[in-house]
């Protein structure tokens, strides 16, 4: 008897998702190469597609992997396999966030490649990158969280776009609520203060509380089709 | 070891416009079971707490012996589970999902797989999106039956189906149960399915079980006798009549226990016995599915 079901269809998710995955990974990559051709305008332009690229990858990935399962009715599929509600939960949980995790960590490590070897932008800016860049992954888990507790179209709808338009409102508010984000923008070097550093902790915070939730709601199910 | 496959005692479910009310079946090991019931009547709901993706509000439920949903991870292993409404991935080959099937199931057995590519008339390498409907439903049918489980809980799975695919289906199921240690359970609207293949047979009905019975039991049980019933003459309310029709003097009893002695009684209130003839399943279902709303309502 082969126990290892739950591998499975974690693989089997990376094989059905991969040309999203790479879609993501090949936006972001070009993103950054408008980044590098340097002046104000593709500053500006790579840094929104970079950042589109991600919450391009935030938001349809969900919706692929979790909640086109019951649209397309493959969730019957799944649950006749020798698994419980809880393992196909924490199945698609890993595997939705592995897949989210790839494009994620390539991009930041493709622009942080781009900051710190091309030097098409100050040093300094990495703290505040990054947070920015943390965003996405926050957005990610709370639509993946909604998508796969409610198994709903309108409710993951809801989530994606309450998150999608947070996203300008909270990097608004981060850049003027805080003065001390940008004050180091320029430096050669990348300058971590207090601030920054609570603001990171803060964000990783919510991302454990909402995959957390979501593992404890989903092993409370008790009707799956 | 339970002799049962299948054990539901008392099992309810509620919902806001449907309930599922103290459903008592029993499938023995290596038999047929047909469930049938109109739309809606709760086929669906039963076969979906079998397989624990529903959990009972109350009752108990056993397959092979596993209590469900409780231990279901066990019991899946050796359930195939196939429902009318249910998908494989649209993008991916049936030669995906042979091998992601493979990969998950030591008992999976290749060369049954391939002989039933061929006689269900599918290719491994075309992509599910391009598949009709009789062949998606062939190729998650291909999927249940080269696992080759114990136990087989398939969900309407002729609905929709052309008469040569419907037959080709059916035929495999029969192959199927060659081995004596499997059991199947099956749903249908289409009663000669049903008879065509099943053991024993439960019907169902907004939600209740209003009968279950060996097959040959049933067609024995029920019969059709038509009267002629003279001016004057008022027909007795007998025992092991399920309804009687009549119009002028013209009328029709539907027995649900036919014993010889009926027609006699007939005869003796002062009507003719016309004729006593054997009814179809179809008939026998729609007749007590009637009597069964009559009396709920009366």
């Amino acid at each position: 008897m082969k126990g290892r079901v739950t591998q499975r269809l974690i693989l089997k998710d990376w094989q059905l998702n991969r040309p999203m995955i790479a879609l993501s990974i090949l936006g972001g990559l070009l993103a950054l190469g408008v980044l590098l051709i340097g002046g104000q305008t593709p500053f500006v332009l790579g840094a929104a597609f970079f950042f589109v690229s991600m919450i391009f990858c935030a938001s349809l990935l969900p919706m692929s992997n979790i909640l086109n399962e019951r649209k397309k009715q493959t969730l019957a599929f799944m649950m006749s396999l020798p698994i419980s509600a809880a393992q196909y939960g924490t199945a698609k949980l890993v595997s939705t966030l592995g897949m989210f995790l790839i494009p994620w960590l390539t991009l930041i490590a493709a622009a942080l490649y781009v900051i710190l070897w091309r030097h098409v932008l100050p040093n300094g800016v990495i703290p505040t990158a990054l947070i920015l860049a943390v965003l996405p992954l926050l957005g990610f888990c709370l639509i993946t969280g909604t998508a796969l507790v409610s198994e709903s179209e309108r409710w993951g709808t809801a989530a994606m776009a309450v998150v999608n338009s947070s996203y300008w409102i909270a990097w608004y508010l981060l850049v003027s609520q805080f003065p001390s984000l940008t004050r180091t923008w320029t430096s050669p070097v990348a300058v971590w203060n207090a601030v920054e550093v609570e603001i990171l902790v803060t964000e990783f915070a919510v991302i454990v509380i909402a995959l957390g939730l979501t593992v404890v709601l989903q092993s409370r199910k008790r009707d799956f089709v | 070891m339970s002799h049962m496959a299948i054990e539901l005692e008392g099992v309810c479910k509620s919902y806001r416009f449907f309930a599922l009310q103290n459903v008592t079946v029993k499938v023995p090991q290596g038999t047929i079971m047909g469930l049938i019931g109109p739309n809606g009547a709760g086929k669906s709901t039963t076969m979906r707490i079998l397989m624990g993706l529903l959990r009972q509000d109350r009752g108990e439920v056993r397959v092979l012996g596993r209590r469900m949903p409780e231990e279901q991870v066990i019991a899946k292993w050796d359930i195939g589970f196939a429902s009318e409404d249910m998908r494989l991935y649209d993008t991916a080959t049936l030669g995906w999902h042979m091998n992601f099937m493979k990969s998950i199931y030591d008992s999976w057995d290749a060369g049954y797989a391939q002989l039933l590519l061929q006689r269900f008339g599918l290719r491994a390498e075309q992509k599910i999106k391009g598949l009709s409907h009789g062949q998606r439903v062939k190729a998650a049918l291909l999927l249940v039956f080269a696992r080759r489980p114990k136990l087989l809980v398939l969900d309407e799975p002729t609905t929709g189906l052309d008469p040569v695919a419907r037959h080709e289906i059916l035929r495999e199921l029969s192959a199927v149960m060659a081995s004596e240690d499997r059991s199947v359970l099956f749903s249908s609207q289409n009663t000669q399915d049903v008879e065509q293949i099943s053991d024993s047979i439960t019907f169902i009905d907004r939600g209740r079980v209003i009968d279950s019975m060996d097959k040959e039991a049933y067609l024995d049980r029920w019969r059709r006798l038509r009267l002629e019933v003279p001016a004057g003459v008022a027909l007795p309310s007998l025992p092991g009549i399920a309804g009687v029709r009549q119009t002028g003097r013209l009328a029709v009893a539907i027995a649900n226990k036919f014993a010889p002695d009926l027609p006699r009684a007939y005869e003796s209130s002062g009507a003719h016995v016309r004729a006593v003839e054997n009814m179809t399943l179809e008939e026998i279902f729609v007749a007590n599915v009637e009597h069964n709303r009559e009396e709920v309502q009366a």
